[in-house]
């Protein structure tokens, strides 16, 4: 297809660089520098979409970030598919295939075309609410079917090829836009030596300078752009930034800005090179330069494609070389919306009118369409326009002076294109996403930003300032204002000089008139994705939803990815009209964060797949990954869950990890305990306050149990803590505990005793910890060591210095298992080495590696808790049956001694740790299971308490588990029962938790 | 073991076997030799391990003028005492982690030596911990280590903000690190062992569209 629309010449693009690109199946060529919009314009291609609710043919409206219809979906293959694209600001690449994405089984013959035809009428807002929630029951159903029939994208159903990344960036002023405010200030800052990041949505720096024949500083505007780019680019703390939208401002004025780095090379990013990024910023100062966008006129069938706003012609034709149409008709309410005209007229097309809706219009406009002789239509308006695919006529009549009525007869105009002005809406959305309001000026009719706590300077069209000499003046002043206040080199910069044009007062008109009343009268698109019209805000406030918030929800006026940029003033003004309210009293919604759709790969950045959360490794990975190990998460690090040999399942795997360590040895990576060095004059002192039992006889090369309580009594930590020397202890914590718990010594060192000398310092990744347990670890480690092993020399909780296989270790004779257990501490480096010497020497002894599962199936055996499975923060040491661990006589206090003795901690049918053995030896209780006294009692039952630990046990033949049973310290040998969801009971008998060895014979050998 | 020393209840030893059991960093598995000899000689980004070096990490009080003149004489370098700063000398870099606390780094085989002369020297209450197994050092230069530095920590590393010397212990990915600036472009990571593996990834990463340098 040729490019019918493309002008001779004129426009940034480069006509010697044709690209090739796909739009719903068909093949197209635009230029380098088209977006697809522009190109698909420059085609004549009229209908992008179907509309959200009426499935209305749909075209391009304007030429920006405001876009409504021309939402697309993009990529070639399905992993670069990417939703919701809008086609006005993605730039054309060479092979770019792109669809719209609503719109079935094509955009031009279109299925729900005619559901929206014959249910348009039955559809008014609110129409999903009404219907589709009764019965409640069935909105599942409904939901399918409204969701296919709406379509609004969809991602890739494969992972993304791309690399999308996040990086940190800090700076004085963070200038928001780079147009001439946006521009003016950031020169002005770099100059005074601010570390300065300007950032724009669009491909190049410029903003409404690039389609504007402005001459400032006596040259072309688009000149002047390119200067002070160039003079900003040679500051070294300046960061320029294009195609990067600032999406969101928080509080502290942190702001993200979602940089698009290469969408515009192509589907996929160049190898190795990211595609978007977010930064991450923090400034000093935020000037925003964001300008105004134009809010399009509401008339009826004013959707139809052909219906543009005006500067989205002036940018197509003077930024793209493409004039979207034969014969132009401008319908406009103020001196801005004849440049429409002009640029039409200056391009060889013609122009049939300007309508503009004031009755009296002076001035340059006049001089303008009189030299160029374009006829003006006083006091009237379009009050439909005609046409099913693409405008073919517009109805034109005369209305009344405040715009409310038709005031004579109408007359039928042949055009295809009609451009409207209805005035500026200042780009507030970012002021407000920190919770300030906009306030109504009543003489730009807009809003500007209202009060901010943020550290924010705004500049140009956002405070309802559109004249180019007084823009660059905003501009500059925000920068020395920036300046002055971080109190950094004062500048003198001189505006540059551009002609300031006299303006005509605007007319306010937010619904043009029609001769029937609003609800009869044709379809006046207010928010075009959502479909909303002005007759559904009437009547919203007519069903009684009446505040602005209200008739946004009730509506959906800019609840669509656009979030309402061109619709929701006129809206809020319908509304206040309607309502004989003034815009003011009715107020606006305010705008959250993002200013535009950002993708979830920015969000993300890197922190997905492998990095998606951090591994930690022992020293011994390299090992347990030789050896086949399943691994199992504990926090962030990967414990070996057990080493299944070929052939085993896990169950046989267990059996046979258990009966190994039983009988011969077993060997446990035990590095993720936590570690904590203790050292000062005070350390044993500390130790008697932060556990609950005694600590002040322990002697040097002794170790003990300790159980760590929080003031409330409740269990949170526990582990061996080892006297290494009079004034020094190592502290072991269970491995997700090990940050928390020394953050909890810091925490009651600092605030609560700091008279007390003591240190704390984590060693958990400093020290390799590997358990060698079982009636042969003795004679295992004797091969490598040159301490004496013996009973008497070295028993049960000692610990000693010594060597193993070489390497200088403390060995702890401590046992998780009730065997004979030597923990051997050396530092990490060594770690591996020292676990493949036990292994060389194992061989004889059946030295069997083990993970956490058998770790837990061993230590339950012997009746030991495992803190945060056996307790849940509601469990105290005398509810474990643990009060031997609890020493009340100590002369100071300790922490979570009072906790526990509260009236509801002391009751005697608190829920108590207590051992089970099913009547059944070969059922295993399931864990979690909750039990009952008396499985006849109706439903629903009163349950006494759940199983926390079940496992089946090959060294007992039969299922042991632990489980919490109100009262059940004193109800051995009672029967307690669980029922099971498949309806059968699980008998078992309460019983001591400790199944094996309960005088410690083995242990103690 | 081959010494320990017991001294106003508190002891040290050396940690360390004989030099014919070879030591292996927390990055041992990443093969960094390899990749230095066989990956690309120019990129953007170098990225160099110091692996066994011997780490302290010190807590003394810095009001203690005995104390801060004994690690002044110990060390041949003052204590930094002001917030975010380090100290260095030929020998040893001593860096400020928090109002009372340092960690230090000397020679992997210098560790246990610096060790016993603090138990016989260092006065008043105050704990020396060897962590040499628990940390591994990387050092990471070139044109684009700044923009690498950024993607991974919440920091500003402006020159004005982040000058040599400088040292802040902070978020580096999901993991952390203690970072110091060697030079304009040179910076030093110090790392925890069982992050490491993740934060290598990491690095190599956030590397990959300056080009990657693995130095020896």
């Amino acid at each position: 297809m040729s490019q019918d629309n493309r002008l001779k010449s004129g426009g940034r693009i480069d006509r010697s660089k044709p690209l090739y690109f796909v739009f719903n199946n068909v093949s197209y060529t635009g230029y380098q520098g088209d977006t697809l919009a522009s190109a698909l314009l420059a085609n004549g291609v009229d209908i992008v979409g179907r509309s959200f609710k009426y499935s209305r043919p749909r075209g391009i409206v304007t030429a920006g970030s405001d876009e409504p219809n021309a939402v697309i979906q993009l990529g070639s293959s399905e992993a670069t598919q990417t939703p919701n694209v809008r086609a006005t600001q993605q730039e054309l690449f060479e092979g770019l295939v792109a669809s719209s994405t609503n719109g079935w089984p094509n955009v031009n013959v279109d299925a729900m075309g005619l559901v929206g035809k014959i249910g348009g009428k039955m559809m008014p807002p609110g129409f999903y609410y009404k219907t589709f929630m009764f019965p409640q029951s069935l909105w599942e159903t409904y939901e399918t079917f409204i969701r296919k029939a709406a379509g609004l994208g969809r991602s890739s159903y494969e992972n993304d090829v791309d690399t999308y990344d996040k990086i940190n960036q800090f700076c004085d002023v963070l200038v928001v836009g780079a147009g001439p405010a946006g521009l003016a200030a950031a020169l002005t800052a770099a100059r005074g030596g601010a570390r300065v990041i300007i950032a724009d949505e669009q491909s190049e720096f410029g903003g409404s300078l690039l389609d504007s024949k402005q001459i400032i500083d006596g040259k072309p505007a688009a000149e002047w752009v390119s200067e002070v780019v160039s003079e900003l680019a040679t500051f070294a703390d300046v960061l320029l930034l294009p195609r990067s939208t600032v999406n969101g401002y928080h509080d502290q004025n942190f702001l993200t800005i979602h940089q698009r780095c290469t969408n515009h090379f192509g589907d996929q990013a160049p190898a190795n090179q990211v595609r978007e990024r977010m930064h991450r910023v923090r400034a000093k100062r935020v000037i925003l330069a964001t300008g105004a966008q134009e809010r399009p006129l509401v008339f009826g069938n004013n959707d139809l494609p052909g219906c543009m706003t005006s500067t989205a012609i002036s940018t197509y034709i003077n930024r793209y070389g493409v004039a979207p149409g034969k014969n132009l008709v401008v319908m406009t309410t103020n001196d801005y919306g004849y440049q429409a005209a002009i640029d039409w007229h200056d391009a060889g097309r013609e122009v049939s009118a300007v309508v503009d809706t004031r009755a009296n219009v002076q001035g340059r406009c006049v001089d303008e369409m009189q030299a160029r002789g374009i006829r003006i239509i006083s006091g009237s308006a379009i009050t439909e326009v005609h046409g099913s695919k693409r405008v073919k006529a517009v109805t034109i009549a005369p209305i009344n002076a405040d715009g409310s009525a038709v005031a004579g007869p109408a007359a039928k105009w042949k055009v295809d294109t009609v451009a409207s002005s209805g005035g500026w809406s200042p780009a507030v959305h970012l002021s407000c996403h920190t919770g300030s309001r906009p306030v109504w000026k009543e003489d730009i009719i807009g809003f500007v930003p209202g009060p901010t706590v943020q550290e924010q300077l705004t500049a140009g069209g956002i405070n309802g300032c559109y004249e180019t000499g007084a823009v660059l003046k905003q501009g500059i002043d925000a920068g020395l204002t920036a300046l002055q206040e971080l109190g950094l080199n004062e500048v003198t910069v001189a505006v540059p000089s551009a002609e300031d044009l006299s303006r005509t007062p605007a007319m306010p008109l937010f619904l043009v008139p029609h001769k029937k009343p609003t609800s009869r009268a044709p379809k006046q698109f207010v928010d075009y994705q959502n479909d909303v019209t002005a007759a559904g805000i009437e009547l919203s406030c007519r069903e009684g939803f009446q505040s602005i918030e209200h008739v946004k929800r009730y509506t959906a006026l800019g609840f669509g990815t656009d979030q309402g940029k061109l619709g929701n003033i006129n809206g809020m003004a319908i509304a206040a009209n309607f309502q004989n309210k003034t815009i003011p009293e009715t107020g606006t919604t305010v705008f959250r964060p993002n200013y535009t759709p950002i993708t979830f790969g920015a969000i993300a950045g890197r922190d997905v797949g492998s990095l998606f959360d951090p591994k930690r490794y022992t020293a011994m990975q390299p090992w347990h990954i030789a050896h086949g190990a399943k691994f199992e998460d504990v926090g962030q690090w990967k414990r070996p869950w057990y080493f299944p040999k070929a052939g085993e399942s896990m169950h046989d795997a267990l059996n046979r990890e258990c009966k190994a360590t039983r009988e011969s040895v077993g060997i446990l990576d035990a590095s993720t305990l936590g570690k904590i060095d203790i050292q000062g004059k005070d350390a044993r002192e500390f130790l008697g306050r932060v556990y609950t039992n005694a600590w002040a006889k322990l002697a040097v090369g002794k170790c003990r149990y300790g159980l760590m309580c929080g003031e409330d009594g409740m269990v949170f930590d526990d582990g061996v803590t080892s006297c290494l020397a009079e004034n020094h202890f190592l502290m072991t914590t269970t491995t997700g505990g090990a940050a928390r718990v020394l953050e909890w010594l810091e925490i009651y060192h600092q605030t609560e005793w700091p008279e007390l000398e003591v240190y704390f310092t984590s060693v958990t990744d400093h020290w390799s910890t590997m358990t060698i347990s079982g009636p042969n670890s003795r004679a295992l480690l004797a091969e490598l060591t040159d301490c004496d092993l013996s009973n008497d020399s070295f028993g049960f909780m000692d610990w000693k210095a010594a060597t193993v296989a070489g390497v200088p270790a403390r060995i702890f004779r401590i046992s998780f298992t009730g065997e004979l257990s030597y923990e051997i501490n050396v530092q990490a480096n060594y770690g591996l080495h020292v676990w493949e010497q036990l292994f060389a020497k194992g061989e004889k002894y059946n030295l069997t590696p083990y993970g956490t599962e058998t770790m837990h199936i061993l230590r339950a055996e012997k009746g030991f808790i495992i803190v945060g499975q056996d307790t849940d923060g509601s469990i105290h040491p005398h509810d474990l049956g643990m009060s031997w661990a609890v020493a009340d006589n100590k002369p100071f206090s300790y922490i979570g001694k009072r906790g526990m003795a509260r009236e509801d901690c002391v009751r005697p049918d608190r829920k108590q740790l207590v051992g089970l053995k099913t009547t059944d030896p070969l059922v295993v209780i399931p864990e979690g299971s909750q039990g009952v006294f008396d499985p006849n009692t109706p439903i629903p039952m009163p349950m006494v308490g759940h199983v926390t630990s079940s496992y089946w046990s090959e060294n007992l033949g039969h299922s042991i588990a632990m489980a919490f049973v109100k009262g059940g310290l004193s109800k051995m040998g009672e029967k307690v029962y669980y029922p099971q969801a498949d309806g059968t009971v699980i008998e078992a008998e309460i019983c001591s938790p400790v199944f094996l060895d309960p005088k410690g014979d083995r242990q103690n050998v | 073991m081959s010494e320990v020393i017991n001294h106003n209840g508190k002891i040290v030893a050396d940690q360390r076997p004989a030099d014919d059991i070879a030591g292996q960093s927390p990055l041992h598995h990443a093969d960094l030799n390899s990749l230095a000899s066989q990956g690309p000689q120019t990129g953007g980004v170098t990225i160099q391990e110091r692996p066994l070096q011997g780490l302290l990490n010190l807590r003394c009080n810095k009001a203690d003028k005995k104390q801060v003149t004994a690690v002044k004489k110990l060390l041949g370098v003052a204590l930094p005492c002001d917030p975010l700063s380090s100290a260095s000398n030929d020998d040893s870099v001593i860096r400020w982690l928090s109002p009372d606390e340092w960690l230090v780094s000397v020679d992997g085989a210098k560790a246990f030596e610096l060790e016993a002369a603090f138990q016989a020297n260092m006065p008043g209450h105050y704990s020396l911990v060897n962590v040499s197994g628990g940390y591994t050092i990387l050092e990471i230069s070139g044109d684009h280590a700044v923009d690498v530095i950024k993607k991974s920590a919440p920091i500003d590393v402006h020159q004005s903000s982040f000058p040599n010397d400088k040292v802040v212990s902070t978020v580096f990915a999901k993991s952390g690190a203690i970072i110091r600036r060697i030079a304009e472009d040179h910076f030093e990571l110090i790392i925890r062992r069982s992050f490491a593996d993740y934060l290598w990834i990491w690095l190599q990463d956030a590397s990959r569209e300056y080009g990657l340098v693995v130095k020896r």
